[in-house]
């Protein structure tokens, strides 16, 4: 009885980083056979990246790669030498899937590119994950997260008018790339019973960026429109509460949002119980009075810094208006509402020990999410690996680790 | 080529952005998605309207809506009557999946809950999205995506630092971001059903969507104690790494070193004070002087074209790319390449025209994904619906129109405007309107 939804997929995980890594762990968490296969040597360059337990910056301690590589088996391999790449044949021979996220025409270069790989195995789908892409002018550019940003569009619009365009502080074009990468190969999984075979997907994290900047595409399309930034008006702290801002309260940050339920309620009734609901009654007739929303800021941002960012947010929520509160790290940590889901996982990592980290993504009690291992340490299922499945003696391995080859 | 999801039928009872978003995509690859409304409701419209005129008919006229639901079929059904809710269930009868983005239990008050539905088609996929899932304390709390970016804890790191307030990033980041996942969670349920036979419902949260890109976040505070902080542009590591300004108005480059032969690449190109400069010899010290390397590296690029600039610094091996505005993103050469905006023609009665749409940042080589159709008016299928899939006679159908269960022209005609766009332009979140679009698209 299979009891999980991707359990009879087995992938080959070469990607590197972030962005195929967690490609690859979305595949592993809803059961499938993922093999890690890290440069022999250093390993995955994402275990030096940080940030690491307890501050301490050994390879094995980075928590970075720790949540991007659970539910993995890895093993360690150099293509660079005849050995490594007659393993990775091997490999590709029971795979599903080969991810991978090297310079556009590197595999290519090793005899290892999608036609001399789809002859060993024609139902293989090689899931390509790179900055721009296997065609077009800037194949060959290199990028990272900001770089996404910039050629995505979307840091022109964000940040304040008369500033500099400002990128999402977090990494997440790269996440974005690996969710892309995961549903597009789970998309080319589907086709293969249809087809009847593999294929190349090729992801561009460029265009995963892109593609999240369709408003601003459409405004031009259809009415010669560039968007912008913020208003102008907008400068340093002075946020419009109308605009979705996010302004201070007493203890943190929230965007007031101010729409009301879809129940019919005229604009004075709406501010008054508005201002009910944030527990200041008394500023309702302004509210309902103000002119213009400058005139309704200064009445509504003294007495939001009065509030608290959670007092405000369930007040609002729980009143059918619609709000949000600037959670941190620690409001995360403590958060009942992902207590409650079970959002929260515990592996026993065999250097780290104990690690709380997030685990269910979504909900699917027929073919469950699960934790099965923590990430490997690196080269850990070598033997099990190369031994127990491709049928190398441990004299061989011995031989294949002196040659530089795993 | 073959279709990807050929024979796939989905029920679209989904508004907004995200859940229509994942619709669509899998609609240009071949599913048949029935996009599920209701005429007694506003549609979804957003805006603009085609030449920002609501015309005759804004509801078939609305930009997003031609975006968001394209490739799609539209069957109108007032759930608040017996017999649409019948029709529903007899539609769900021959359909794969059903996807659903209410309020937890609106479904189950409708008689369309996921029980009810097994019931009478025990392999369905339902698929339910929500802000905070179905169970816990704030599931009855209504999330959309540009407050769950705060509420994820995306925000925390967003904004300049020096202002000290995060703010938003203006995208659709985060529906964008769940409507992927949730593409994968569907075809996970469709792998499971296709192996063993069976369907199951899908509780899907937004939330914890977000959250789970956040794992090194987090745990640098739970392990190390370490809360997050405004990063502006900066990285954590790398330095320098940010936007620089260029020739003309409101031109930047952003440049991102991250190691030192591409440092050492950028001290030849700049050729000022930066090389051989021991404040800025080896990682650590660049990040320790950031402030003024970004200086001496805006000092270089200002004077600067930054398209010129960009093609240098990456035919040098440096990572950088200009901040695009949307004219320069529909003209890049690189996305035009690759078609990465999708051009499709309306037909000539739709007098909606030939535009360009954000098409989906992969491309697979053997079957194809591409905008099937326009999206559909109001209640288009509907015949196709009741009478090739429900077997039902016209004399049937006629009688649905007239009891109100469907329609064809919405109950709430009026109230649509133009886009202000004269008042966008005076307060800045437009930067200017391009006459010449239709030239520069080469549509002209």
């Amino acid at each position: 009885m299979v009891v999980s939804a991707l359990g009879k997929f087995r992938i080959i995980d070469l990607s590197t980083e972030i962005a195929g890594p967690y490609a690859g762990r979305l595949f592993a968490d809803y059961g499938s056979d993922v093999i890690k296969v890290e440069p022999a040597g250093g390993g995955d360059p994402a275990r030096q990246m940080g940030p690491f337990y307890q501050d301490d910056p050994h390879p094995e301690k980075c928590l970075l790669f720790l949540c991007l590589n659970c539910n993995k088996r890895g093993v360690t391999l150099n293509l660079e030498t005849d050995a490594g790449r007659r393993i990775l044949r091997d490999l590709v021979k029971t795979a599903d899937v080969l991810l991978e996220s090297f310079t556009p025409g590197y595999l290519d270069s090793l005899g290892l590119g999608y036609d001399a790989l789809s002859e060993i195995n024609p139902g293989l789908v090689l899931t390509s994950v790179t900055p721009f892409g296997q065609t077009g002018p800037y194949r060959d550019y290199i990028g990272n997260d900001l770089v996404y940003q910039a050629a995505g569009g979307m840091m022109y619009t964000s940040g304040a008018h008369h500033r500099e365009p400002l990128k999402h502080g977090h990494p997440q074009s790269l996440y974005l790339g690996g969710i892309t990468a995961a549903y597009a190969t789970s998309i080319a999984l589907y086709a293969r019973d249809v087809i009847g075979h593999g294929q190349h997907l090729d992801v561009s994290l460029a265009e995963t960026a892109a593609a999240h900047h369709y408003q601003p595409v459409i405004r031009y399309t259809f009415l010669g429109a560039v968007d912008r930034r913020a208003p102008k008006a907008d400068t340093n702290n002075l946020k419009s509460t109308g605009w979705q801002g996010i302004v201070p309260t007493g203890d943190g940050f929230i965007s007031p949002t101010l729409r009301p339920p879809r129940r019919a309620l005229s604009g004075a009734e709406a501010w008054k119980e508005y201002a009910n609901l944030i527990g200041r009654p008394e500023i309702g007739d302004a509210l309902a009075e103000a002119k213009t929303s400058q005139e309704r800021d200064s009445v509504l941002m003294p007495a939001l810094k009065e509030v608290g960012k959670f007092d405000y947010y369930h007040r609002i929520m729980s009143n059918e208006w619609l709000g949000g509160v600037v959670q941190t790290s620690e409001d995360l940590v403590n958060c009942p509402q992902l207590e409650e889901r079970g959002f929260w996982t515990e592996v026993d990592h065999p250097v780290m020990g104990k690690v709380r980290l997030p685990g269910e993504l979504f909900r699917t009690p027929e073919s469950p999410w699960s934790m099965r291992y923590p990430a490997p340490l690196l080269g850990q299922h070598n033997a099990a690996v190369y031994s127990g499945e491709l049928g190398y003696s441990k004299e061989d391995l011995i031989k294949l680790r002196q040659q530089g080859a795993i | 080529m073959q279709d990807a999801l050929a024979g796939l039928r989905i029920i679209d009872s989904t508004t907004a952005v995200a859940m229509p978003t994942a619709m669509h995509i899998m609609a240009d690859l071949g599913a048949e998605i029935i996009k599920v409304e209701s005429h007694t409701l506003t549609r979804d419209e957003t805006g603009p309207y085609v030449d920002n005129d609501p015309g005759e008919e804004p509801w078939n006229r609305d930009a997003s809506f031609q975006h968001l639901h394209r490739s799609k079929y539209s069957l109108t059904l007032n759930l608040k009557t017996p017999e649409a809710v019948q029709a529903y269930k007899d539609l769900a009868r021959v359909t794969d999946v059903i996807v659903e983005n209410n309020r937890a239990g609106t479904m189950d008050r409708l008689g369309l809950g996921y029980q009810e539905i097994r019931s009478i088609k025990p392999d369905i996929i339902y698929f339910s999205n929500t802000g905070f899932g179905h169970t816990g304390p704030w599931r009855r709390y209504a999330g959309i995506g540009s407050m769950l970016e705060l509420i994820s804890g995306l925000s925390q790191f967003t904004g300049y630092p020096d202002e000290g307030t995060p703010r938003r990033v203006g995208a659709a980041w985060f529906d964008l971001h769940v409507a992927w996942m949730a593409v994968f969670a569907i075809m996970s349920a469709l792998h499971y059903r296709n192996e063993t036979g069976r369907g199951q419902w899908v509780d899907f949260a937004m939330y914890q969507i977000g959250v789970s890109t956040l794992g090194d976040a987090i745990l640098d505070f739970s392990v190390n104690g370490r809360d997050g902080k405004l990063m502006g542009n900066r990285h954590p590591i790398h330095a320098p790494h940010g936007v620089y300004p260029c020739r003309g108005d409101d031109n930047w480059i952003a440049i991102g070193v991250e190691t030192d032969v591409q440092w050492d690449s950028l001290c030849r190109l700049t050729g000022n004070g930066l090389v051989d400069n021991p404040k800025f010899s080896d990682a650590l010290s660049r990040k320790h002087h950031e402030d003024e390397l970004d200086a001496m590296i805006s000092r270089w690029t200002e004077d600067q074209d930054a398209q010129q600039v960009m093609e240098e610094l990456q035919r040098n091996g440096i990572p950088a790319y200009p901040t695009k505005d949307t004219r320069e993103l529909l003209t890049d050469v690189h996305m035009e390449a690759r078609n990465f905006y999708e051009r499709f023609a309306h037909p000539q009665d739709s007098g909606i025209g030939k535009r360009a749409y954000v098409s989906r940042p992969w491309k697979l080589t053997d079957t194809p994904s591409y905008i099937r159709r326009p999206a559909p008016k109001l209640g288009e299928q509907n015949e196709y619906v009741m009478e090739e899939l429900l077997g039902l006679s016209e004399a049937d159908v006629a009688r649905l129109y007239e009891l109100d269960v469907m329609g064809k022209r919405p109950s709430n005609t009026g109230g649509r405007k133009p886009m202000d766009t004269k008042a966008a332009l005076e307060e800045g979140t437009l930067s200017q309107i391009d006459p010449d679009f239709m030239k520069t698209l080469r549509y002209e």
